[in-house]
């Protein structure tokens, strides 16, 4: 057994120097050459590190990320599989890339961040010492199916991890729901009020109970389905969060809160702007409150945390900001719009569709996002660029939605989109790119070439 | 100013990835001619006013929602909607909404639940699902168009004698994978497993289903021609690609 696994182990680390040498930084090859030589490898492997795995819809790496900078504070050692390697094969490959040739834990602890379907499997093969389900909205159906299928899975992977706290998010009805049907320790995580105050229009995922099929009612709601729901039938409901934030202030660069946990409060600071951070935070928290309580650290990890790789990564370009925010479904892009319009200053704004298996091949969703919202300060817009596979039907989006086609620049080669930025942006103006998935490596991977930014697989 | 009022059908349940696009579309494409438009919500436990129409719209919804509002639907809504269709109510009906004005539905392992009745189609659920960009061929006053959406479903749809297919399916599933047939058509109703925004980008089809409605309503009626230059190129790209 102990030889395959360094053959295993050697198989991984000979597939991603191989890939390096091409330029290429996959990491589900090197995975499933490793998982070849030995099936349970991950098992293996992971047996010796103290695991906190982060699955759910959205935040999955801005919370894995946190998680991260609070732990390197509180001097814990720990390695993250970073770049998004979050299904069974790249995560077994980042276990392989850390460890020893012999299978020995290369740190102490390891924060994996895991792909909710890839979950049901990935989870228990770790046995985590804590798992993180952020939340659950709907996301490429093509691919993972309903939320309620979705949700089914989660709760199996659960089911298996016996030893797991499980950090649950209470303002959300779906995964909490999951709360009811296992017996671990329980950490919840809540917004104790609505950030937005109540003016904003909402697309809910989940305006019926999962329980009984009558509609929730809700004391506040922060965005999307989340909230203060209550079921007026069946009497379920949100529950009281152990880690919570109240007194939210938030601006175009970051918000500030109090956070609420074991009795204690304190402020916090994250440059992390946007609501659906605060929730991020909120769930890294959680996730290292079995581990640390001191409050000064964790403040001082949540206001050191630098967002990175795609996730309102700031880079400098020439001598203007181009802020890079991932956009993947219809309630983490109508966030974005959220974000966008706190802030009346010009901007050129550059949105990438791509329709590849990991962006979702069906572009639907950008239907379900509020477009209509973004038109109505469109006048911020010094230019606007659309690009990707599907930047045709992003144009027609953009059209129904209010803007006039002849104002928008439609450019399918990255390399020229970002001369001509570059070229014509004269006034310095601030950018600011939301791209799906896959686009968001290409585009990245092009900025890469020509200024110097840090590569994903580093 | 001439206006038709559009009933959009559990729109809370029935919404399942860019329904609303088929609305915004129809809203907007009148707009632009300076015809008047009204977007009447209508979901669970609210009366379906089988006369106050002019055309209703039905998307697609997951299994949880759709039992949702099966006890609602098959109650007075259900005779409604029939009578509706039979008076000649313009009707777009995408997916779930699709199989719901059918006969009923057939799970894979046996268990049937009752539909609507509203047109002579049937479903029969798999276990495999039939989801990709497709295209099929419809015609419209004559004219061959070719239709390009996204399906997503594992139901397998059968028309009924008097239930004449929307188009015929050059690449992709259509109603059920075999017999090439894609969507339904009977009286003014329109039935597609195009899911989610399929008027957009396939302009043509949306005047046709705003045309039919508004000769039902005015009587003779013609619609200016718009710049499609933006739906046309979406259109074409996804064509090409299929082809």
């Amino acid at each position: 057994m102990k030889i395959l696994t360094v053959i295993a182990i050697l198989s991984a680390r000979v597939t991603t120097f191989f890939l390096r040498l091409l330029g290429r930084g996959g990491t589900s090859l090197p995975g499933r050459v490793a998982l070849f030589f030995q099936r349970n490898l991950l098992e293996t492997l992971s047996s010796g590190y103290t695991v906190i795995a982060v699955t759910g819809t959205n935040g999955k790496t801005t919370t894995s990320r946190v998680i991260g900078n609070i732990l390197s504070k509180a001097g814990i050692d720990f390695f993250e599989n970073k770049s998004g390697a979050n299904l069974l094969p790249g995560i077994a490959a980042s276990f392989a890339m850390d460890c020893s040739i012999s299978g020995k834990p290369g740190h102490e602890f390891a924060v994996i961040e895991c792909d909710e379907a890839a979950f049901r499997t990935a989870g228990p093969a770790m046995k985590p010492a804590v798992v993180v389900i952020t939340n659950l909205f709907r996301d490429q159906l093509d691919r993972y199916g309903e939320i309620s299928h979705m949700l089914t899975k989660i709760r199996e992977g659960l089911l298996s991890c016996p030893g797991a706290s499980v950090v649950l998010n209470s303002d959300d009805s779906l995964s909490y729901s999951i709360s009811e049907s296992i017996r671990n320790n329980l950490i919840t995580f809540g917004v104790n009020e609505a950030p937005y105050g109540s003016d904003d229009d909402f697309i809910s995922d989940a305006p019926y109970c999962i329980r009984c099929k009558n509609p929730y009612s809700y004391g506040y709601r922060t965005y999307g389905h989340l909230g203060d729901f209550r079921c007026t039938s069946c009497g379920y409901k949100r529950t009281a969060p152990d880690i919570s934030a109240t007194d939210i202030e938030m601006n175009f660069s970051g918000s500030a809160f109090m956070l609420h946990m074991k009795g204690q409060a304190f402020e916090v600071c994250p440059a992390l702007p946007g609501a659906y951070n605060i929730y991020n935070v909120l769930a890294a928290v959680a996730a290292v409150s079995p581990f640390i309580d001191d409050t000064a650290l964790l403040a001082d990890g949540i206001a050191t945390f630098e967002s990175g790789f795609g996730r309102m990564e700031k880079i400098l370009l020439e001598n203007f900001p181009l802020t890079m925010v991932l956009v993947k479904n219809p309630a983490g892009l109508n966030q974005v719009i959220n974000f966008l319009s706190y802030d009346d200053s010009t901007k050129i704004l550059v949105m990438i569709l791509n329709d590849n298996f990991a962006d979702g091949t069906d572009i639907s969703w950008i239907w379900d996002s509020n477009f209509e919202k973004l038109h109505s300060f469109s006048d911020r817009f010094s230019k606007i660029y659309l690009s990707g596979t599907r930047a045709e039907e992003l144009l027609v989006r953009f059209k129904y939605a209010g803007f006039e086609p002849d104002l928008i620049t439609v450019q399918k080669n990255y390399r020229i989109l970002i001369e001509d930025i570059v070229l014509s942006n004269t006034e310095k103006t601030p950018v600011f790119v939301l791209p799906t998935y896959s686009a968001m490596f290409d585009f990245r991977g092009v900025l890469a070439q020509k200024y110097k930014l840090k590569e994903f697989w580093k | 100013m001439d206006k038709l009022n559009i009933c959009h059908l559990y729109p809370d349940l029935l919404n399942l990835y860019g329904d609303r696009g088929n609305i915004i579309s129809m809203v907007k494409r009148l707009e632009w001619r300076g015809i008047g438009s009204e977007v009447i919500e209508i979901s669970v436990g609210m009366e379906f006013n089988p006369d106050a129409y002019d055309i209703v719209f039905i998307g697609g919804g997951q299994d949880f929602e759709q039992e949702i509002l099966l006890p609602d639907l098959l109650g007075e809504k259900a005779s409604n909607l029939r009578h509706a269709v039979e008076s000649d109510t313009t009707f777009l009906a995408i997916c779930g909404g699709y199989q719901l004005l059918g006969l009923y539905y057939k799970t894979w392992n046996g268990h049937q639940l009752d539909f609507t009745g509203a047109i002579d189609i049937y479903t029969i659920g798999n276990t495999d699902r039939m989801i990709g960009n497709f295209m099929f061929e419809t015609s419209i006053d004559g004219q061959a168009y070719e239709v390009a959406g996204f399906e997503n479903h594992s139901g397998m749809t059968y028309l009924g004698d008097n239930v004449t297919p929307l188009g015929r399916i050059i690449k992709g599933y259509g109603n059920n994978g075999t017999d090439r047939t894609a969507g339904a058509r009977y009286r003014n109703v329109f039935c597609s497993y195009s899911h989610g925004p399929l008027l957009p980008k396939n302009p043509f089809l949306c005047d046709h289903i705003l045309l039919t409605a508004l000769r039902e309503k005015y009587g003779d009626y013609e619609l200016k021609a718009l710049n499609d230059s933006e739906e046309t190129s979406a259109h074409d790209v996804m064509c090409r690609r299929l082809r």
